[in-house]
């Protein structure tokens, strides 16, 4: 079914032409972490509160260059851990400043108390994640870290490129001041973090017009009417609480999609929850991935054209109609074969559980495939290998390149 | 008269109906501390019996912001709430952590320590009672030696000296770090005065009378606290940087067990077996007094 390379496939990209393909944006060359960091400089974050944890380091290391260059004007604060880098974050949210930082595998874990609360609080921020797992020591790319923290009230997006990931912290901090529902902006590990690629850096007045000053909201201080924030909630009240945050949180799909269009009339670069590739009555088989995996399935697919691919940018809300609409056009018999880069101690991964979820009641034969944790490299080879697995009607949930 | 000194406060900045037990230090702390403070405030509170004091939604028990946070991160969310303030040119409005001492001494000591270290501009005040009261009465690495709480498996009461945490904190050198006791309100009051008006890290640690966790009598409170200062148990001094002061010297040395024997929680300490303990304390207690007195004497 191996399709041979045809001469047209390569045609589309042209640099020169590509080299006015964004007005008012200049190309360069940049590793993911830095892009990252550009982000938060172009979306005038104030308050940085900084930990460090590899293979995140570099953000907040570039965040501090750009302080001390003038480039960004920041509260840049060296903290004790990243329970404290979150709590105060939570802070800075509250007293009303937009809020940037990032971190990593154990840092993430370790701040787990107080994702919730910053969630609970409806408190406005971006946070990146770079992927890793959890000691035995491992520092290389795996999603268990913000896989484990979906349920903790945090939108969650992943990105394929390091240009996904700046364009998406911009939309984060649109959607987090619309929504009042913090968001994390997960990149993969030396994949993205340490990799160079072309970036189209937009100018500042570009990002200002698009994302304005931040307001104060519901929950910010105001010195004239004060109030108590996060005190004893008797259950009536926590009951409602959960209510009107659950009543956000079935707005985020829309409003997400939303401002991925706007996005791409702003910048010219449009950007969808989901993203189906040759998914038609004819695709026998799709893979569904997260980050950075799509790009090398991109790859592998363009071989076999019946065969397809969702990518996942919107994690939490898991987006539940976005996912459906993409596989409507598939037939009954197509198969869905799941690439997970994370373990979370269950049978299934992650994005099997919620891909179940989201298509409950439908009949595709669903293949979960762990495939890359602790950072294990996922080659065209491996992709190859599950798509081959997937047509044998293996277990529902099987790993590959294991013995 | 400056407002330290009014005692009695006209100018209420809580309102009434604080849901301690009767004779708890907790809500005339704050009671204090508000008056004094005022409203131009914002007060971080992590999870201690203040944090059911101050009143369930939608009750708020202070005239001024406050935020809960989590157990062990109160500096840290101070520490965002300060930079917050400060960028929107608020430089004036105090910030203070209300802590007990499991949120101080164990769980958030490492927060503490790193906002204390940056030197952050945050009024820290501990209400020490000597346990997780909250939660209802465990040991903290603040409860005194020879005292009961529920988690001493066998004895019952506690064999481990608790920490200095003012040795800890005047290690960081601070500006301003004091001890004071609502059975000295003067000095409390004046303490709470000069902290508002230093700039960076102060701490004020506070003994905080608990009669259901001391096992006293509701109202003996205020004279327990007294005793506790006159038989040099809790001792009234200020740290600036490296310079200790002495507040308060007793007239007469009057021995720690006139003050533990009004607490149940030293109760078994006054058995023939366990008297000894008593005369540790003591001998602690006479240690400790002699070192700050060199340490205010240098
Ligand atoms: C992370 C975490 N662990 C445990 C608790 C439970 N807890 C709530 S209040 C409290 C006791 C607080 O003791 P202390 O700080 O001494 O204040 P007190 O109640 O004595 O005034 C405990 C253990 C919590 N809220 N968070
Ligand atoms: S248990 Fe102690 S600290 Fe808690 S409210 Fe009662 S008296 Fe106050
Ligand atoms: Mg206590």
């Amino acid at each position: 079914m191996k399709k041979e390379n045809s001469p047209n496939s390569i045609t589309l990209e042209e640099p020169f032409l590509e080299s006015f393909k964004y007005p008012r944006h200049v190309q360069m060359v940049m590793k993911g972490n830095y892009a990252a960091a550009e982000a938060a400089r172009l979306c005038r974050a104030g308050f940085i509160p900084a930990y460090p944890i590899t293979p995140q380091t570099t953000i907040v290391e570039r965040l501090s260059e750009l302080v001390s260059e003038g480039k960004l004007d920041a509260t840049y604060i060296n903290m004790d851990s990243e329970h404290s880098v979150f709590a105060a974050a939570m802070g800075a949210a509250i007293g009303g400043e937009r809020v940037f930082t990032a971190t990593a595998g154990q840092g993430l874990f370790y701040a787990h108390e107080v994702l919730q609360a910053i969630a609970h609080f409806r408190l406005p921020m971006v946070v990146c994640n770079v992927g890793r797992p959890s000691i035995p020591w491992n520092i290389w790319s795996d999603q268990s870290d913000s896989l484990s923290q979906r349920d903790t009230g945090w939108i969650q997006f992943y990105g394929e490129s390091s240009q996904e990931v700046l364009d998406t912290i911009i939309q984060a901090y649109v959607l987090t001041e619309r929504i009042q529902i913090p968001v994390m902006v997960v990149l993969d590990a030396f994949y993205q973090s340490h990799t160079s690629e072309n970036i189209w850096m937009p100018d500042q007045n570009l990002a200002d017009r698009f994302l304005p000053p931040i307001q104060a909201g519901p929950m910010s201080i105001d010195m004239k009417q004060p109030k108590s924030f996060g005190g004893l909630l008797p259950p009536e009240y926590y009951n409602k609480m959960n209510y009107s945050f659950w009543k956000a949180m079935n707005k985020v799909e829309a409003i997400a999609e939303e401002i991925g269009i706007d996005f791409g009339a702003h910048f010219g670069r449009p950007y969808s929850n989901v993203e189906a590739v040759n998914i038609g009555p004819k695709t026998r088989l799709i893979l569904v991935t997260l980050s950075s995996i799509t790009s090398t399935a991109r790859g592998v697919i363009r071989d076999y054209p019946e065969i397809g691919l969702l990518k996942l940018r919107l994690f939490k809300p898991f987006p539940r109609e976005a996912v459906r609409q993409a596989l409507a056009p598939l037939s009954r018999d197509a198969i869905v074969a799941i690439v997970e880069r994370n373990f979370l101690g269950d049978r299934e991964g992650g994005i099997m559980q919620e891909m179940k979820r989201a298509l409950y009641g439908s009949d595709y034969k669903m293949y979960d495939f762990f495939a890359g944790t602790g950072g294990k490299d996922v080659p065209p080879e491996t992709i190859e290998k599950i798509i081959h697995r997937a047509f044998q009607q293996p277990e529902e949930a099987t790993w590959v390149d294991v013995d | 008269m400056k407002p330290a000194l009014e005692f009695l406060i006209k100018d209420e900045k809580v309102y009434s109906g604080a849901l301690s037990c009767r004779g708890c230090g907790w809500s005339l702390l704050v009671r204090h501390l508000a008056s004094i403070l005022g409203e131009d405030t914002v007060y971080v509170a992590p999870a201690s019996c203040f944090s059911i004091i101050s009143g369930p939604y939608p009750l708020q028990e202070l005239k001024a912001n406050l935020v809960h946070t989590v157990f062990a991160a109160a500096p840290a969310t101070a520490t965002g709430v300060r930079a917050a303030l400060d960028r929107q040119g608020k430089k004036d409005t105090t910030v203070v952590i209300l802590a007990g001492d499991g949120g101080t001494f164990d769980i958030g000591l490492q927060a503490l320590s790193g906002a204390a270290a940056r030197n952050e501009n945050l009024l820290y005040i501990v209400n020490n009672n000597g346990a997780y009261m909250n939660t209802g009465i465990q040991s903290s690495t603040a409860t005194p030696y020879g005292a009961v709480t529920t988690t001493n498996p066998g004895e019952g009461f506690k064999r481990a000296w608790p920490k200095d945490l003012m040795g800890i904190i005047a290690a960081h050198n601070l500006p301003y770090a004091a001890t004071a006791s609502l059975a000295f309100l003067e000095d409390l009051r004046q303490k709470v005065e000069k902290a508002k008006n230093t700039k960076g890290f102060r701490l004020l640690m506070i003994d905080g009378p608990c009669p259901p966790g001391h096992k006293t009598d509701p109202a003996m409170s205020i004279h327990i606290g007294r005793l506790a200062v006159e038989t040099r148990l809790f001792p009234l001094f200020e740290v600036e940087r490296q310079d200790y002061t002495i507040n308060y010297r007793p007239g007469k040395n009057i021995p720690v067990e006139e003050c533990m024997k009004h607490q149940g929680r030293f109760k078994q300490l006054f058995r023939p077996e366990n008297r000894q303990m008593i005369e540790e304390v003591q001998a602690h207690t006479d240690r400790y007094w002699m070192r700050l007195e060199m340490l205010a004497g240098m």
